[in-house]
């Protein structure tokens, strides 16, 4: 009897439930990584995520970083990270800096995934997949650069470039890497937009083409100095006779793309990539905003008089308010443009010595558009050293918001002149942004000094 | 030997002496006379009708100390003949002439033996049963069943419904705190129907929970407490919605024995939760309760008097000249005249924003129930309505329940037993914390802000721009609109939460000794978060918005269970327990947002309708599953040797098929000593030891982390008018089980015949593939990673003892707990202490410390000179410089020592009980301080900071007072002082309730079978060395990482509640 009961024991308990099926699930709202990219269309709509991450990082938060760090810019109204930016104080504990290391490293990211699934897509054609990974270079370019320049000491800190730089990622991998040497970095950038230049479309919408390549080498070479380069590249930007100076200076345009503009970033109405500049410099939402240009700049902007059509960027003060987005919910934000060409050809072809009467065009182009034609003008006697001298203004003028002023200090520094910043040196450890905490989660990475500029 | 088994043959017996279902299990007795009581129990079955009576009548009543009567108690006659007394405790027996030996026993009671003579009269007798303190007889619920406590191999504590139900508290499960060694139970905070937080010893999880697994009747519930994440800073409490009054018992299972029948999801502990049943007869109960709340301790924020000298101070050690500028009046580059006027304005203010927030909370509680019960069927049915307003005004906690549980016995092979419980929790929100409420009283309200304007204010052209009347509103340093008056009295918000907890089962004997049990549950949850922010708040505009925010969960689970005994032979058994069971999972919901409103959702749920001003978004269903085999094997010799070996095989959809499944193993063994025939004492009257080992394991991480997931397909987001695709979290195919292996030993033992009973356990607990959500570096294009990365030590001892120092007429019993637990994190791999945090509260995982230390920069003392803060560094060097690189230990949350005393005093119908409750060794990091006692900031401060330095050689605690956080070495930007300067010790001792309660005698022939009023007050005294505001902190939390990593931190929390309330209990 005990064994019959045993046998239907073990007879119940064989027909319990029983189906591994049942421990199936897959998330519904997502899409698995491994069904993510079928198709060429799907690299390009991952391709277009990078896009849209460079839109979220300058969409004025990079320029922002980038002037708190430089003279332009006075003291935040109340904002802790943007006063620890300013202060040059950023620790890992700050939001923005750490905020915007993760965003460079996203859209990096995505680029090196892209690259890395071409293999996997069997309806990729050779034209399309050579463009796709020309556009993801370019991004990654893009952002390494970005990245270089905000969180390691600038080009040039160190005869070899030896200093530590960013992590290099050229291929996705969760393993953590230590930061690169910044001359490394450099390589790999000027690698990714030779590759872009070689490949990208000479048309590509809003997105990156031949040209927007060009103007970043020309950008970065200049950052380099190797003015030769930056000064040629410059030129083919200014002399394709694709852009044209916009007269009533405003480059920051809604719902059209700025004929000035060789690369940039799109707003819509409904995406409002443009909120950093409305939300914080805007000078007709509120009496106080959050920033404001420097007692120090509209002293330099007050130098030219209001003859300047570029004054009415500002209002006069100890916080000059900043009228130069007002009037505007969003707009588009060129990141290169003709303007830029022409001061960065001038002043490189200064600093080479060549092409001089070039290099006094290029100034007076801005100069004519700025005071009116003919007032203002550089003589065609100018020296070098003038024309070098009139395009440093011009540039800080020109690119007053724009995120680029800082980066020419740090250049200039690096080239031995006596560059000082709010009072600091242009060398003070903080002036490199600490980084992301997350970097700080594995054994061995070096984080940056903090502090020292105050 | 005879066996007989509490399971489907005998349910209604089970159901009447011990109002708890018990099935599968086998309990073997062997003739000894303390064992006799169930033998007798089944006699009492075979026997219940009227005995035969001879001669005369031996009558009465059987109650316990308190005169309360024992509704079914036995009384059994010279070993063969008996009945159960009534409901009201009276029994009547006809006996024949001659000397009778009568025994009278009651489940948790000492059964009492007496002699009586039957001639030619009637005797009345009054029976009162003593408790047993040890109750080795008692069946314990374990997993899938019952045991005898006295073969119990694992570690299990029983709480019975008395302790729950006899104390206030915001939920159920804050009423085990102190009840059991070696569960540490912090009470949440003064916010109503917030959630404690329960360790069953110590903490061996990091990123997945490590809550206990609650099953109630057999049906592990859902247990989400971030459902609507940290919103308002509180944290769903799924357990709030549970009405205490359902309760019939409590047993927590602590070891691996006990645990690990439950495999993956025993790591932490289970609490296995029992509801009432039926019994014969029919009986019914009606409960009310009525009192008071307020906070235990109040924040001794400044007054503007105060505030202002002191942040004038800073003003001028900073060099400033005039007066000092005020948030929300003027700046510092304002001319020193206007500085001046607002400073004199501001003067004429002087607002208690404490006062303004908090106050009495009045409390309401009924409860009816009744237990009806013949032949072939128990029910019992409850309804319940508690109303629980918290001192926080503006909030409370509203439960309304019910629960029906029916019993139903159509064959003698047959039983279906349902379980059901509807309840709707209605909780009142006021933002708390960080959030608002009181935490802006204690933070950026200051005292020279008034509630509303006093008279009408002009702009410099003359316009009005607020009428007197009109609420004074500022912005906080994260822009948001403040004033916790206007707050809570203008925006509405409410949280609805709907519970079913049902469970069907099926009870077969097919064949003898042969039981199957097939069961089905269901538990759904719908938790609906209102909020209406109007438009007075937002300044800007007229109208508000509205937000409604709703989670469903439901939960399935279906198990067969097939349990075998085996008799060898006289001295043997073997009890086979196999089964499997399926668990499902779904959570989804939506969320609605408004714009442009005028009132909330739920005044007007046709906004739902209006679809052009609407922004939904959808939660498709995140599910998981669980699908388990597991097996259990008892052997019992002698019924003094035990062995028990359990087997769980748990697959979870959690994980990928290469590491699905997890086998969690036990074995364990129990030695009854006292039954030895060798064993002689005078004083020991039981002896057991017992030891396991098994592991056990935990899967309680997000259901698709394993998955490398990008954005769907449609997302909606677009670049340039373009559509996108990204990748949202990188996969972790590799993801397995957090396993933890846990060896445990004990010993038990009665003296003098129970009056004082021991135990002493010790255990080891050694975790491994601990789940992370580690921080990764952020260039890898992600910033978490789940992971099996940490290793974990919990390793300590436990005692309690029970002792019964009084008896007689006055009666005092002692009930002491305590118990030592070391918990240290042994590995994290190659990470560093910042990989994984508890939130923003500064707590780390930190290589040879436990987990969640604080890990900030060590402050030394304030220089007497300068007055400035000294920090030391990583050697212990003393240094000006503050910097995140010199961060490190500095203490933990986690207690040396935990417990809880419980005294009772009884004499005739009164009694009075007390339980302390202390932690030891704990320290507490008080994370609102960095800004309170910190930098002057809009902040304002607490009194302990008039200890400021002040002038060279003072020794102060708090450095000279500065407006500018580089004075300390902060960073600019950066106000939040992390240092240990705010690392207190926490250890406390407090007096969490004091009952003092009267049994109503009542007249014979009375309806009302008891009557009981008691007077209960909580958190009556604490002594402490924390001079924060209270020593036992469960903050709001932003995840189960948090949960883990976070004990002992507070920031802004509320106090908890001093609690006085009158209650009454009938049985009629």
């Amino acid at each position: 009897m005990k064994m019959k009961h045993l046998l239907l024991f073990a007879g119940i308990a064989m027909a319990a439930i029983s189906c591994d099926r049942l421990l199936e699930f897959e998330p519904g709202d997502v899409i698995l990584a491994e069904d993510a990219i079928q198709d060429t269309d799907d690299l390009q709509r991952l391709l277009v995520s990078t896009y849209d991450v460079l839109a979220n990082l300058y969409g004025g938060r990079v320029q922002i970083i980038n002037e708190l760090r430089g003279p332009n810019f006075g003291a935040p109204d109340n904002s802790l990270d943007f006063t620890a930016v300013y202060n040059r104080e950023t620790t890992f504990f700050t939001g923005i800096n750490g905020g915007a290391y993760t965003d460079f490293y996203y859209a990096i990211y995505r680029s090196n995934v892209l690259i890395e699934n071409f293999q996997f897509v069997t309806d990729l054609t050779a034209a399309d997949e050579l463009r796709l990974e020309a556009e993801a270079r370019f991004v990654r370019a893009i952002c390494h650069w970005g990245a270089v320049k905000i969180y390691a000491r600038p080009y040039g800190y160190t005869p070899d470039n030896s200093h530590p730089g960013v992590p290099l990622r050229l291929e996705s991998s969760q393993d953590p890497l230590p930061r690169a040497p910044v001359g490394a970095v450099y390589t790999a950038i000027v690698e990714d937009l030779n590759f872009a230049l070689q490949n990208l479309p000479a048309t590509n919408g809003v997105y990156a083409t031949q040209h927007a390549a060009r103007a970043y080498l020309a950008q970065v070479h200049f950052q380099m100095g190797d003015y030769a380069l930056a000064a040629s590249y410059a030129s083919s930007i200014i002399e394709s006779g694709d852009f044209a100076l916009d007269e009533d200076l405003d480059r920051f345009e809604t719902d059209m793309i700025n004929t000035e503009t060789v690369f940039g970033i799109v707003s819509q109405p409904n995406d409002f990539r443009s909120s950093w500049f409305r939300d914080n410099l805007r000078s007709d939402n509120t009496s106080s905003p959050q920033l404001a240009f420097s007692e120090d700049f509209a002293f330099f902007m007050s130098l030219s008089g209001a003859g300047d059509a570029r004054s009415q960027w500002y209002t006069p003060g100890t916080r000059a308010l900043c009228n130069r987005f007002n009037n505007k919910e969003y707009f588009n934000i060129p990141l290169a443009h003709l303007t830029l060409m022409h001061l960065i050809r001038a002043e490189a072809l200064a600093e080479t010595g060549l092409e001089l009467s070039t290099a006094i065009a290029d100034i007076n182009a801005i100069r004519d558009r700025a005071y009116g034609p003919g007032n203002f003008i550089l003589p065609e006697s100018a020296t070098a050293e003038e024309i070098r001298d009139a395009a440093r203004d011009e540039f800080r003028k020109e690119t007053a918001g724009e995120g680029h002023w800082t980066d020419q200090l740090l250049r200039r520094g690096t080239m031995g002149e006596d560059i000082l910043i709010r009072d600091a040196s242009w060398d003070c450890p903080g002036m490199s942004l600490q980084f992301s905490n997350s970097e700080n989660t594995v054994d061995g990475f070096v984080l940056n000094e903090e502090g020292g500029c105050l | 030997m005879m066996a007989i088994r509490i399971h489907s043959a005998s349910l209604f017996i089970d159901d009447a002496v011990l109002g708890v279902v018990y099935f599968f299990e086998s309990i073997s007795l062997p003739r000894k006379p303390h064992l006799m009581r169930l033998k007798s129990i089944l006699l009492l079955l075979i026997l219940s009708s009227p005995l035969i009576g001879f001669g005369q009548t031996l009558s009465g009543t059987i109650v316990d100390a308190q005169g309360n009567p024992l509704p079914s108690a036995s009384v059994i006659v010279d070993g063969t003949d008996g009945q159960f007394a009534g409901m009201d405790g009276s029994f009547s027996l006809s006996l024949s002439k001659g000397s009778h030996q009568v025994s009278f026993s009651f489940i948790g009671y000492l059964t009492q033996k007496r002699s009586v003579d039957i001639q030619n009269t009637s005797i009345e007798w009054s029976i009162v049963l003593e408790e047993d303190a040890v109750m080795i007889e008692d069946v314990v619920v374990v997993g899938y069943g019952v045991q005898r406590k006295k073969e119990v191999t694992g570690s299990i504590v029983q709480v019975s419904a008395k302790q729950i139900t006899g104390i206030q508290t915001p939920s159920f499960e804050a009423a085990l705190q102190g009840q059991a060694a070696g569960v540490q139970v912090s009470q949440s905070s003064g916010v109503a129907g917030s959630a404690s937080l329960i360790r069953v010893r110590g903490v061996a999880s990091v990123s997945a929970a490590g809550d206990p697994l609650y099953v109630i009747d057999g049906i592990p519930i859902t247990q989400e407490y971030f459902l609507r994440g940290n919103s308002g800073a509180f944290n769903n409490n799924p357990l709030a919605s549970i009405n205490p009054n359902d309760i019939e018992s409590v047993e927590i299972l602590k070891d691996a024995a006990a645990t690990g029948i439950y495999g993956s999801r025993g790591a932490n502990g289970v609490i296995l939760i029992t509801t009432k049943r039926g019994r014969k007869g029919t009986s019914f109960e009606f409960s009310t309760r009525a009192g008071f709340g307020t906070p235990a301790t109040r924040p001794n924020m400044m007054d503007t008097e105060s505030y202002l000298t002191l942040r004038q101070e800073a003003w001028e050690n900073d060099g400033g000249t005039g007066y000092v500028w005020l948030p929300n009046m003027t700046s510092s580059s304002d001319a020193p005249l206007t500085r001046k006027e607002a400073y004199l304005q501001a003067m004429q203010t002087n607002t208690n924003w404490v006062d303004e927030t908090t106050g009495l909370g009045t409390k309401g509680n009924v409860n009816f129930g009744v237990r009806h019960g013949g032949d072939r069927y128990n029910l019992y049915a409850g309804v319940s309505q508690d109303n629980n307003g918290s001192y926080l005004l503006g909030n409370s906690y509203n439960r309304s329940s019910a629960r029906v549980n029916f019993d139903w016995t159509p064959k003698p092979w047959a039983k279906v037993i349902l379980s059901s419980s509807l309840s709707r929790g209605q909780n009142n929100r006021i933002d708390a914390a960080w959030s608002g409420g009181l935490g802006d009283a204690m933070s950026n309200a200051l005292p020279y802000y008034p509630v509303r304007y006093l008279e009408d204010q002009v702009d410099a052209n003359g316009t009005v721009t607020n009428e007197a009347g009109e609420y004074f509103l500022w912005f906080d340093e994260w822009g948001s609109t403040k004033n916790p008056v206007a707050v809570r009295e203008l925006k509405q918000w409410k949280n609805t939460e709907d519970r079913s907890i049902n469970n069907a089962q099926l009870v077969l004997t097919p064949l003898k000794d042969l039981h199957v049990k097939l069961s089905g549950g269901f538990d759904y949850m719908h938790l609906k978060e209102d909020l209406f922010n109007p438009g007075a708040l937002s300044i800007t505009s007229d109208l508000g918005s509205a937000n409604r925010n709703a989670n469903y969960v439901l939960n399935w689970n279906y198990s067969a269970t097939a349990d075998y005994l085996l008799e060898l032979d006289d001295t043997q058994t073997l009890n086979f327990l196999v089964g499997s069971e399926f668990q499902r999972t779904d959570n989804y919901g939506y969320g609605l947002f408004y714009g442009q409103v005028d009132g909330p959702i739920f005044e007007n749920d046709s906004l739902s309708d209006d679809a052009a001003n609407v922004n939904r978004t959808v939660n498709l269903p995140s599910q998981h599953s669980f699908l388990s085999y597991f097996g259990r094997v008892n052997y019992a010799l002698k019924d003094r040797y035990f062995v028990q070996a359990t087997a769980r095989v748990d697959g979870s959809s959690r994980f990928g098929r290469e590491s699905r499944y997890g086998f969690f193993p036990s074995l364990s063994a129990g030695w009854v000593i006292s039954d030895e025939s060798w064993f002689s004492s005078k004083h020991v009257n039981f002896l057991k030891i017992r030891t396991s080992i098994g592991l056990t394991g935990n899967a309680a991480l997000p259901d698709y982390a394993r998955f490398g997931t990008y954005s769907p397909a449609n997302n909606g987001n677009t670049y340039a008018g373009d559509s996108i695709l990204y990748p949202i979290q990188p996969e972790n195919p590799f993801l397995r089980w957090e396993t933890s292996r846990t060896v445990d030993a004990s010993v038990e033992m009665g003296l003098w015949q129970d009056r004082v009973t021991l135990e002493l356990a010790g255990y080891h607990k050694y975790s491994t593939d601990v789940l992370m959500n580690v921080s990764t570096p952020a260039s890898t294009g992600f910033t978490n990673f789940w992971d099996n990365v940490g290793t974990i030590l919990n390793r300590g001892v436990e005692f309690s003892i029970k002792s019964r120092n009084l008896t007689g007429a006055f009666q005092w019993n002692t009930d002491l707990n305590i118990a030592r637990n070391y918990n240290e994190l042994i590995d994290i791999g190659d990470y560093t202490p910042d990989a994984v945090s508890g939130g923003t509260n500064d707590s780390r995982v930190i290589v040879g410390r436990p987990v969640g230390s604080f890990y900030l920069v060590e402050h030394s003392h304030v220089d007497p000179e300068t007055g400035l803060p000294v920090y030391l560094d990583l050697d212990g060097n003393e240094t000006y410089e503050y910097s995140n690189d010199i961060r490190k230990y500095v203490g933990d949350g986690l207690p040396d020592v935990i417990g809880g005393m419980n005294n009772t005093f009884r004499y005739k119908n009164w009694d009075l009980s007390g339980l302390a409750t202390f932690s030891i060794g704990a320290k507490i990091f008080d994370s609102s301080a960095k800004r309170q006692l910190g930098v002057v900031t809009g902040w304002n401060m607490r009194e302990e900071k008039l200890d400021r330095w002040r002038q060279p050689g003072d020794e102060a605690t708090y450095p000279r007072l500065t407006l500018d956080e580089t004075t300390y070495s902060l960073p600019s930007g950066f106000p939040w002082w992390n240092t240990s300067l705010f690392i207190y010790d926490a250890s406390y001792i407090r007096l969490r309730n004091v009952t003092l309660g009267f049994t109503v005698p009542l007249p014979p022939g009375s309806t009302m079978s008891a009557c009981r009023i008691a007077l209960n007050a909580t958190n009556l005294l604490t002594i402490t060395n924390f001079p924060g505001l209270d020593p036992e902190v469960v903050r709001d939390f932003e995840n189960a990482q948090d949960r883990n990593m976070s004990p002992n931190v507070t920031y802004l929390t509320p106090p908890q509640e001093r609690a006085i309330t009158l209650s009454i209990s009938t049985t009629f």
